[in-house]
């Protein structure tokens, strides 16, 4: 990766890492002037540590961490305006995604910080940072499952657009089985058979009539959500049994679970997320060490090539994109597993938030958990957001998440390389 | 994005060696794009009935019979029949005409309005489907993918609606300042994804989604906050639209149909996107630009300009559309508009594929999705059977003729070679 990507660094990406320098630069500002001169200089922020519903039980206790609001985020922005005139200068040729990443991260707290401001016109003068934690990892859990699958398919060649219509079948069957035989198991299993089937229907159009693929792609998450609303109003309507909205059980992990902060929001999670957890490693792994992940990313990157040496690229592709698609169809079980009953459109475009951090992520697991941490991260505060001192409508808030997608897609693509070929075709003579 | 795939004739039409007559006619019968589009039709209404089929109690409990005796079989080839019969029916009914209420009106002379209503309806609801899907259509010829269209029509309904209802002019002025109000909120939402994709390469289908729930979510900000939000009002609901400011039925509000002259503002539509897309030079750059970007820059076409003016075209279209929506049916606008399955903006992809990007064929499709909708509801109305049915049926009738190969090979259309398509998308980077 390193040397393409230095070979890359022509005139057009110096440019382009002084654009998403300059982006960064103008976070820093906007931090400052809205966030530290936007509270008063004797406000202060608390942060706590202890989670609400283990506080009793909690064989720890971590103090409360009180800031000046004004001073601590005119050090955080200082530190955002320092990262970006540092990229600005050096163009680092490695490293700028992670800078971009840190900025991204630090302007959160900065938000944060000046959303608990006391005192504030809301009573809710602190930020509970494991609550919050712990809610952003629901999101960040299914935006992981979403971008796993699109690591997946992406790598071996396919575009696949459709992952937001994986989740909605998954959800959908997802719901049913946990409603009707209270197991996840079998939800899960369902999830990813469904998610598979929507991923072959994709990878059949794709790469046996060499259709486009991301019409496909689009048609599908569109029959998805009709077919999920028409049997949404057939099915459950009239047989609320069988979408109960049962949610997935915590499962405590014995020693880990009682680590502060870090213990309730890693080890103390559904099953899901501990599923989650092992298939970034799993796939990272299959990816990057084995034979198999060799074979995918040469049909990702020449399939020509990898025919030559006889690779078999239309297998390679038919079986990754049934596994992604079987991946993201456990996420929309996860999603259904931690939101409730199944409704149709519950999703709200996490699926393409997902292609989005996958594309942050550099098309690679651990590049996609990072930015969906940010992304979920993201698209929790613009929910929770209201109920501390912000004086902007709950609508303009809910934009954000959608606005920093556009803002990392615009940004990045270009700087970072796509699999070369990625969503083209391939039909062998 | 050149030449899209659902193209089949591109590649088929080239041998054209003299053959024998019967056999040319019989060739290009089976390659003839109108005849894909109708054994894809004929399948997505299979696909409807299968979905009907297994999620109908009453036809499932009648399969389940099938062993109990020896008529069971029969029995519940009779209850599938009914079933998918009775919602086609209606579905019939609802958008194109009653039979019964066409003969009453027939023999009597009396109770047209209820024998025209279905089709007043069709053509009502084709109207901005039209307008939204010519936007489409411009787009994918020029190799670009709007998938933004249902957020470029709410907010092109959105700031016609402020127009005409805040501001008070006579018709003559009003209903041209209202539609052109309607056009530049959907070209300013075009023109965002278009900048982005011109000058940093960001993929346009997910800056187009992801800037539908930014509008969706101004829409509700917008319907909730003062200025716009109908007086006294807590709901999410605008304010009425001025009646200088709305279409009016054809027929008279006394008529009781609603088809109205937005279809006048259609027609000029789709007039503009033919003269646009076959007379005009910047049209021939965009269809350039489309079939072959590398010969498009080396004949000194501007890329960046060209995908700029593509989407504020195809975005200012969908503007035009939500507006005539707005002025034409509601004359106001709440928190759900064209929101979920009334989302005409999604409709029009499948409907621009249909129609193969081309002003004709956009007009033919619209007018069959319409009729699918409203015949939807009808179906919805009689039968129970959920409305969404008909997005399922659009959906897979557009999937099919996506894939001409797999029709050809369901009806058995000639031994069918997978034909190398150029492919329309070019992934992320391009």
């Amino acid at each position: 990766m390193s040397v393409t990507e230095q070979s890359v660094a022509s005139e057009v990406s110096n440019r382009r890492v002084r654009v998403i320098a300059l982006m960064m630069g103008v976070i820093g500002l906007f931090s400052l002037v809205v966030f530290a001169f936007g509270s008063v200089s004797s406000a202060h922020s608390s942060f706590l540590f202890n989670p609400v519903n283990l506080s009793e039980s909690a064989p720890w206790h971590v103090g409360t961490l009180t800031l000046n609001s004004r001073l601590a985020d005119v050090l955080l922005a200082l530190v955002m305006i320092a990262l970006a005139a540092e990229t600005f200068i050096r163009r680092p040729a490695r490293g700028v995604m992670w800078r971009f990443g840190g900025v991204a991260v630090l302007f959160l707290l900065a938000l944060l910080i000046w959303a608990a401001r006391s005192p504030g016109p809301s009573p809710v003068s602190f930020v509970n940072l494991t609550a919050l934690l712990i809610g952003s990892s629901e999101v960040t859990m299914v935006l992981v499952f979403g971008s796993l699958s699109g690591v997946m398919c992406e790598r071996s060649g396919v575009v696949n657009i459709a992952i937001e219509g994986q989740f909605i079948g998954g959800a959908f069957v997802g719901s049913m089985l946990a409603s009707t035989t209270h197991n996840f198991i079998y939800a899960a299993i369902g999830g990813a058979v469904v998610g598979g089937a929507i991923g072959w229907i994709l990878a059949f159009f794709a790469l046996r009539y060499l259709s486009d693929q991301i019409i496909v792609g689009v048609v599908l998450v569109t029959m998805l959500g009709s077919l999920s609303s028409y049997l949404n109003l057939q099915v459950f309507t009239p047989f609320p049994q069988y979408n109960t909205g049962t949610l997935a059980p915590n499962l405590a992990i014995p020693l880990l679970s009682k680590i502060p902060v870090v213990g309730p929001v890693l080890f103390n999670q559904s099953g899901f997320f501990y599923l989650m957890l092992i298939l970034i490693g799993v796939i990272s792994f299959a990816l990057f060490k084995t034979r198999y992940g060799l074979h995918v990313r040469a049909v990702g990157e020449h399939p020509r090539a990898a025919a030559t040496v006889g690779i078999n690229v239309v297998r390679v592709r038919y079986v990754n994109v049934v596994l992604g698609g079987a991946i993201a169809g456990v996420g929309g079980v996860a999603f259904m597993a931690s939101q409730g009953q199944f409704q149709p459109n519950y999703t709200s475009g996490l699926g393409y938030i997902a292609l989005a951090a996958m594309i942050f992520g550099r098309w690679r697991p651990s590049g996609a958990v990072v930015a969906s941490v940010i992304f979920g991260l993201s698209v929790y505060l613009s929910y929770t957001l209201t109920s501390y001192q912000v004086p902007v409508s709950l609508y303009v808030l809910q934009m954000f998440p959608y606005l920093i997608t556009i803002a990392v897609v615009a940004g990045l693509i270009g700087r970072v390389r796509a699999p070369a070929a990625d969503g083209v075709a391939y039909h062998h003579d | 994005m050149s030449d899209l795939s659902t193209d089949p004739q591109a590649p088929a039409s080239a041998p054209s060696a003299p053959a024998a007559p019967a056999r040319r006619r019989w060739r290009l019968n089976s390659r003839s794009p109108i005849m894909i589009t109708f054994y894809a039709l004929i399948l997505g209404l299979v696909v409807g009935a299968l979905v009907i089929i297994t999620t109908t109690p009453a036809v499932l409990d009648s399969w389940r019979g099938i062993f109990h005796s020896g008529t069971g079989i029969f029995r519940a080839l009779k209850v599938t029949w009914d079933n998918v019969g009775a919602a086609y029916r209606s579905m019939f009914n609802g958008a194109v005409v009653n039979p019964a209420n066409l003969w009453h009106s027939i023999t009597t002379g009396q109770g047209w309005e209820a024998t025209l209503t279905p089709l007043s309806e069709t053509l009502t609801y084709a109207t901005p489907l039209i307008i939204t899907s010519l936007g489409v259509g411009i787009a994918f010829q020029t190799g670009l993918f709007n998938i933004g269209a249902n957020g470029q029509a709410v907010l092109g309904g959105v700031t016609g609606a402020v127009v005409g209802s805040m501001v008070h002019v006579p018709m003559i002025v009003h209903l041209p300042l209202t539609l052109a109000c309607g056009f530049a909120g959907g070209a300013l939402a075009g023109l965002v994804p278009g900048f982005l994709k011109a000058y940093t390469g960001a993929h346009e289908v997910i800056v187009t989604i992801m800037f539908n729930y930014v509008i969706y979510a101004f829409l509700l900000f917008s319907v909730l906050s003062t200025p716009f939000q109908q007086p006294g009002q807590q709901n999410d609901i605008s304010r009425t639209m001025d009646s200088s400011a709305q279409l009016h039925p054809l027929f008279g509000a006394a008529s009781g149909l609603r088809v109205n002259y937005g279809i006048v503002v259609a027609a000029l539509a789709v007039a503009f996107a033919w003269w646009f897309l076959e007379r005009s030079s910047m049209g021939f750059d965009f269809r350039v630009t489309g079939a072959n970007p590398a010969a498009a820059k080396a004949s000194g076409i501007n890329a960046k300009v060209v995908i700029i003016l593509v989407f504020v075209i195809s975005g200012g279209l969908s503007g035009l559309a939500g507006v005539v929506q707005v002025a034409s049916t509601t004359h106001y606008i709440d928190g759900g508009f064209l929101i979920g399955s009334a989302g005409i903006g999604f409709t029009a992809i499948t409907v621009a594929l249909l129609g193969r990007n081309k002003p004709g064929g956009i007009v033919w499709a619209s007018l069959l999705f319409a009729a699918l909708g409203v015949g939807g509801r009808a179906m919805q109305g009689t039968t129970g059977i959920p409305l969404d049915l008909a997005s399922v049926i659009q959906s897979a009738i557009v999937l099919f003729v996506a894939t001409p190969v797999l029709v050809k090979e369901i009806f058995r259309l000639r031994a069918a070679p997978v034909v190398k398509l150029e492919l329309a998308t070019k992934g992320w980077g391009a």
